[in-house]
Order: structure tokens, then sequence, then C-alpha cells
């Protein structure tokens, strides 16, 4: 399959750096629904993916679009889909089909300010939960990045593809506005530097070849067959055991629901990517994600300037929340500053969570529409830094 | 024609009792293991082979198969 | 020689050949119409020589699809409710060589399916779709549906639906469809030749099949369990398109035209369109 990557430095939008990521990491099934501020992937995806020889579509919503991803990788295509708050809403009971099936592919959320249909064109942060547990049921893991910056945003997405195939399952690119629309340098390396998992392919007979490896939970770079390879296999929307057959059975359900929690649970090894600068001597920390972490670290710039001791760190990986990582830096500083762009809390919950009580956890919240100044993060330091 | 009534794929809809043209069929009194009340095809002889006791069962209960001894018949005539 | 089967030593040919026997028998109600179909369906595909390596069976949610849930011995795509039209999309767009047969019922199709049925049928997507119409939700068990004819009683109509019900044919028609045609669960050879002879047809080949549900249907609106009693029903108020031409507006009222309605393989659809699209625009 031709790369159709084409080396080079490129001025984009990270909605377009995103768009060129998938293309990099094999994505070759495109179906999406206009959604501002996401709507410039589709567009570049439909100008370059038949380029590359790949399928993209336009669907009727929302709907039509994750369920046709997800068929598409049933029938053997790397896949995904973009959209932004209230889209991603509609979508989460077709999610869950790909979770429940093991299915892999990619969808992206280009954040704006909420609830609802919000601020269409502007930043927000208010759907970090919604991607965790939005989908029916519980009973499963997520895996999300979000990238800072268009580079980031063309890694990750290859990133995201790569971990798809590697846990079998949906992965959320979690993005937003900023990040979507702004304008800056891309780098596309060479073909031979991209590093790209391919699918994964039973190398037993169809007999013996189990399709959901529900008695071995934790198990990872596990085989997808696709139909039209002889592998008769079953996709179901219900509860199903490891053939794909639709049951009720209890221990059916537990096994299940424990297959799709653990193999992410148990392979946290695996999806560390966290980012920390100024940390080593810091006594407080300011913690923010996506496009509002490059605002935190010119704040953190301006605090060290007036000599106080403030580190930044970032989780890249938002889900599984990098407990381990951020409980590090609560025993070391005595308090961390949370921004981000909403006012409920979210990000700074789970920063709360995982700190167990070793630093004191302030939530910096706006609504969005812009992200946050420097100097607005500057003073909120400068209120609670002891 | 022989016909065999796959027990535990019956469900005692009667369709195949209502649709012989011929009447072969009748309720026995032989239950399945789920309850039903199976048919039997008692009037074998006047079977014509029409096939539409197959066509009917909606649960693939009905397997028809042509006997040689029936078939040299027709041909015979 | 008479005899009955003591075990499953005995199988019918068809499910011999076709069907996983582990999941058998399937989980419709006694009577129900759907094995029938499925029964003209598998004689379809063994009179064309389908097989398993290349034929995808592809369902919703409600009996109109669980039956045939995990039921086919090849692929077996079940998707959520009133998601299957878009689900056979992604799987016909990266798997154009292969044949699906897709099943779908009152909700999955003109309830929450709405949508997707429609454009499917205007993308012509290179499918074959039966419309399992029973005129009533089976599957959640017995409330009324876009196809129940005005008046039924159902459990969530306990006074009668005051609604009118989609011709979902003539929609699929309007739509763009390649092949539409209606046929009753007992049409077995008209059925059986109908499903050819859109298997065969390039685009979307929309066969609804009007069906007995004596379950719910049965006893709630026609107050009898009696398969036989919505069988007389569903013949009592179907009438095939040249019958009709004799009938008043009046007379057609609440009747339902059976036959083929369009076949028009001249009209292309998004597969062999997009296919042609990529000749021109492909450069790596």
């Amino acid at each position: 399959m031709p790369s159709g990557v084409i080396p080079g430095k490129y001025f984009v939008q990270g909605d377009e750096a995103i768009a060129e990521g998938a293309i990099a990491a094999g994505c070759r099934f495109f179906a999406g629904y206009p959604i501002t501020p996401s709507s410039e992937t589709s567009e570049t995806m439909a100008r370059r993916l038949p380029e590359v020889g790949g399928v993209c579509l336009q669907m009727e919503d929302e709907l039509a679009s994750i369920h046709a991803v997800g068929a598409a990788s049933v029938g053997g295509m790397k896949a995904m889909t973009i959209s932004s708050g209230p889209g991603i809403s509609l979508k989460l009971e077709g999610l869950g089909w790909g979770i429940k099936n093991e299915i892999p592919y990619v969808v992206a959320d280009v954040q704006r300010a909420g609830p609802s249909n919000g601020v269409a064109t502007r930043v927000g942060q208010g759907d970090f939960y919604t991607i965790r547990y939005g989908s029916a049921g519980g009973n499963h893991s997520i895996i999300a990045l979000s990238p800072k910056s268009t580079q980031e945003a063309f890694d990750l997405t290859i990133d995201c593809f790569n971990l798809s195939e590697i846990f079998r399952c949906p992965v959320f690119l979690l993005t937003d506005e900023t990040v979507g629309h702004t304008r800056e340098l891309l780098v596309i390396p060479e073909e031979d530097e991209l590093k790209v998992v391919k699918r994964f392919k039973p190398t037993v007979a169809p007999e013996k070849f189990v399709m959901y490896p529900l008695n071995t939970p934790g198990v990872i770079n596990y085989p997808f067959p696709n139909i039209g390879e002889g592998y008769g296999i079953c996709v179901s929307p219900y509860t199903h055991n490891s053939k794909g057959y639709a049951s009720t059975a209890q221990d059916i359900q537990e096994k299940m629901a424990r297959r799709l929690v653990l193999k992410v649970t148990e392979n946290l090894d695996k999806l560390v990517r966290v980012e920390s600068q100024k940390m080593e001597d810091a006594e407080f920390a300011v913690i923010a994600y996506g496009g509002n972490a490059r605002p935190a670290v010119a704040a953190v710039d301006m605090a060290r300037e007036q000599g106080m001791k403030v580190g930044f760190f970032r989780p890249i990986i938002v889900w599984p929340f990098p407990d381990a990582d951020v409980l590090k830096v609560a025993e070391k500083v005595k308090n961390i500053l949370v921004c981000e762009l909403n006012i409920d809390g979210q990000l700074s919950r789970e920063v709360a969570r995982a700190s167990k009580g070793k630093a004191e956890v302030f939530h910096f919240g706006s609504g969005g529409v812009e992200p946050h100044l420097p100097a607005q993060i500057f003073n909120e330091i400068r209120r609670f830094y002891k | 024609m022989a016909i065999t009534i796959v027990k535990d794929f019956c469900k005692g809809c009667g369709f195949c009792i209502v649709s012989c043209p011929k009447k072969v069929f009748d309720l026995s009194d032989e239950m399945n293991k789920k309850g039903y009340r199976l048919p039997a095809p008692v009037r074998i002889d006047d079977c014509t082979g029409c096939s539409l006791c197959d066509l009917y069962c909606p649960d693939f209960a009905i397997v028809l198969e042509k006997t040689k001894k029936k078939d040299k018949e027709k041909e015979v005539g | 020689m008479s005899t009955v089967g003591e075990t499953l030593n005995v199988l019918h040919p068809l499910v011999e050949k076709y069907l996983r026997k582990e999941r058998m028998p399937h989980m419709a109600c006694s009577g129900c119409g759907i094995g029938q179909v499925v029964h003209s369906v598998l004689l379809a595909i063994d009179e064309l020589g389908l097989t398993p390596k290349d034929t995808v069976w592809v369902q919703g949610v409600g009996c109109s699809s669980r039956i045939t849930y995990s039921t086919w011995v090849g692929d077996n795509v079940d998707a959520h409710h009133g998601r299957m039209f878009a689900v056979a999309t992604g799987l016909k767009m990266a798997r154009p060589d292969m044949n699906f047969i897709c099943f779908t019922g009152d909700g999955d199709c003109g309830a929450i399916g709405g949508n997707h049925f429609i454009h499917a049928c205007r993308r012509n997507l290179d499918v074959t779709a039966i419309l399992f119409n029973n005129g009533i939700y089976g599957m959640t068990g017995g409330q009324v549906a876009p196809t129940s004819p005005v008046g039924a009683v159902t459990t969530t109509t306990p006074y009668g639906n005051i609604e009118d019900p989609f011709d979902m044919c003539q929609m699929a028609v309007a739509a763009g469809a390649s092949y539409v045609a209606r046929w009753r669960s007992t049409d077995f050879k008209a059925l059986t030749n109908s499903l050819k002879k859109g298997i065969q047809t390039k685009g979307l080949a929309f066969i609804e099949v009007l069906l007995q549900c004596p379950t719910n249907f049965g006893r709630y609106v026609l107050k009898s369990s009696n398969p036989q009693d919505v069988l007389t029903w569903i013949k009592e108020h179907s009438v095939t398109q040249k019958e009709a031409e004799k009938l008043s507006k009046e007379e057609l009222t609440g009747k339902y035209l059976i036959g083929e309605f369009v076949h028009r393989p001249e009209r292309t659809g998004i597969v062999e369109r997009y296919q042609e699209f990529l000749k021109t625009h492909q450069k790596y």
C-alpha cells in the first residue's frame, strides 16, 4: 500500500495535520459529517484520501459516520472519523460497538466551548469526561491522546492509529479548536522514519482462533481477522462470548467487562506519555493539556523569572489518566494549579483524585472561547504559590 | 418421498399440517424436549412431493428425501 | 417410509450447508414468518452459487435481525439498532468484491434507521436488503411501528394507532434503489426469484416481505395468536399491482401492493462510481 506520505515542511492548521497523520499511519477510510471546528480535517481527507486510493465519504450524519468507520475497519481498512462535542455525543452509542467488538479505529474530537452547541468556532475543553464515560454501560477503558500543537497533532494521530491496532480498540485524539485552527509549522518526515503498526492477523486456523479473548483479558497485540478472510467472524453489539454469539449469561458478561477494562489497565506501561518542564526543583506545579498547554508553559516561565519554583506537567495521554505520574508530581510539590477550559472542573478532578491528598489542587477554569492567557495563569500562580 | 421431522427444531406451529394439500400430516402424541407437540407424516403414501411442507416450515424441521422406489414408480407411470 | 428424526443426525440440507448448527433452532417464535423468509434467502444463495467465503450477512436489531445473528456460517456483522445500512456502507466500500445480504425490520429501517435507509438508496449501495415487515415491534414486546396499520392496537397504542404507515417500497423507489419489490413470506417461489434478481442487480436491492408475527401482531392487533389468522389477514390486505388497477382508491386503502416496483440496473451506485473516480484521482 502506497504511504501517500509527502515529506517536507508545511504551514498548516492542526486539523490538516491530523489528516496527514492519519494517511501516514495507513488510514484509508474516512467517514465524517461537517462540524466546526473539525471540518478542515474532513476537507483535507476528501482531497488527499482519493490520491492514495482511499475511501472518503461524507455521511448523512454523525451516527452513520462512526458506524461506517467501525464497519470499514471490520472490512479490513484502517479508518477514522472526526467531530466536535455535539457530534461526539451523537457517536457515543456507535463507539460502544467498536469497544465491545474490539475494533481498531480513531475518533478525533476537536473540542469547542459548550455545553450543547456552545460556540462552534471557539475553543473549549469540556469533553474530557464525555469521551471516557459517555458510552453506554461502562465496563470499558478508553485510550485518548491530546496534542498541544500542529506537529503533535500529526505525530499523535499516528500514535493513536498504532495504539488502536495494539489494543484492538477505538482510540481518541482529544484536541480542541485552538490546536485545530492554529496554523504553524508541520514537518512530515521521510516514510522510513515513521513507525506504523500493521494490523495483527491470526496465525492459527479459523477453528482454533478465538475472536474475542475473554479468558485472557490482559492480552494485547491480538489478531483482528476481517470479513472475507475465511474466519467466519461474528460482530455483535450485545454482550457476546468469545465466538461473538450474543449471551445473557452472567459469567460471560463478567468476562467481557473485565476484558474491556483490563486490556488497557494491565498494560499501562505501554501508555506512558507525559511532558514535564522545570519540574526538577519545583515546589508548585501547573498542569494543562491540549491547546491550553503552551499558555501554561509561558506562565510558568513568567513565574520562574520572578524566582518562583514553578514547574509544568502535561498529560499527553489523558485516558487512561496517568495516575502514577501525577502522584509523583503531587508528592514533589505543595500545590498544583490545573488550568482548563471548563468551569465544572474535569481535569482538575482527575488530578485531585490521582494526587491522593499529597498536594493541594486548585482548579483554574474558564468557560472557553479563548484559551487562558499566560498572564491570567501567572496571576493564579501568584494567588496560590507558597 | 421420505419425510423426517427434525424433532429438536420443531416449534409446533402446525403449518405443515395445514398447508399439505394431501393432508399427509397429523399431530402426533409425541412432544419434543421444549414441550412442542410434533407432527407426523401419517399418510406418507399420499405424498406427491410438492415440498410445500418444507417451504412452509419456518424452522427447517422438515427434511424431504426422494425415495428411489417412488421415483421409479413415477417414471413407469 | 416416514421417520421422526431423533436428534440432529438429520439436518435440513440448507442448514447443513449454510447455518451454524449450534445456533439452531433459531430464536423465532412458533409460527413466525422470519424462518420462511430465511429459507427463501438460502435457496436464492444456493441457486446463485454464493458461498460463505464471498458473502456476509449484515443485520441490525429486532426480530428482523436477531434471528439471523451469527447464524450464517460465513461472516456475520450485527449492527446497532437502525445502523445496519451505515455499517453495510462501510463494509461494502472496504470490500466491494463481497456480497452482502442485509436484514432489517420495521423500526430498524423505518424509524431509528430511516435516515441511513434513504441514503443507502440514494447512494444505490450495491447490497441486497430484506425488510421484514410484520407491522409491529416484535422483539421489544409489541409496540407500534411506522409500518403498523391505522387502528392497530399495540402496547403503545392501546386505543388504536392514529398514524398512517410508511410505504417503505415507495420510499426506496423515490430515493433511488435499483431494485424494489414487495412479497409475502408465503410467496415462496416469487420471493426466491426476486431475491436472486436483487442479488444479481447492481445497486441497492430492497425487498420488503410482509410476514406474520403471531405473538405480537396476532395477539394485540388481531386478538389471535394463531399464525394462520395473521397469514389470512396479510392475504386479505395484499393485492397484486395488476389486481390493484381494477380497484378504486377506497378499496385500495389499507392494502399492500405486491410485486416488483422498479428494476433499473442502469442506475450506477456509489461503489462503481467510486472505483471509477479513483481511476482519475489516485496518484500514489
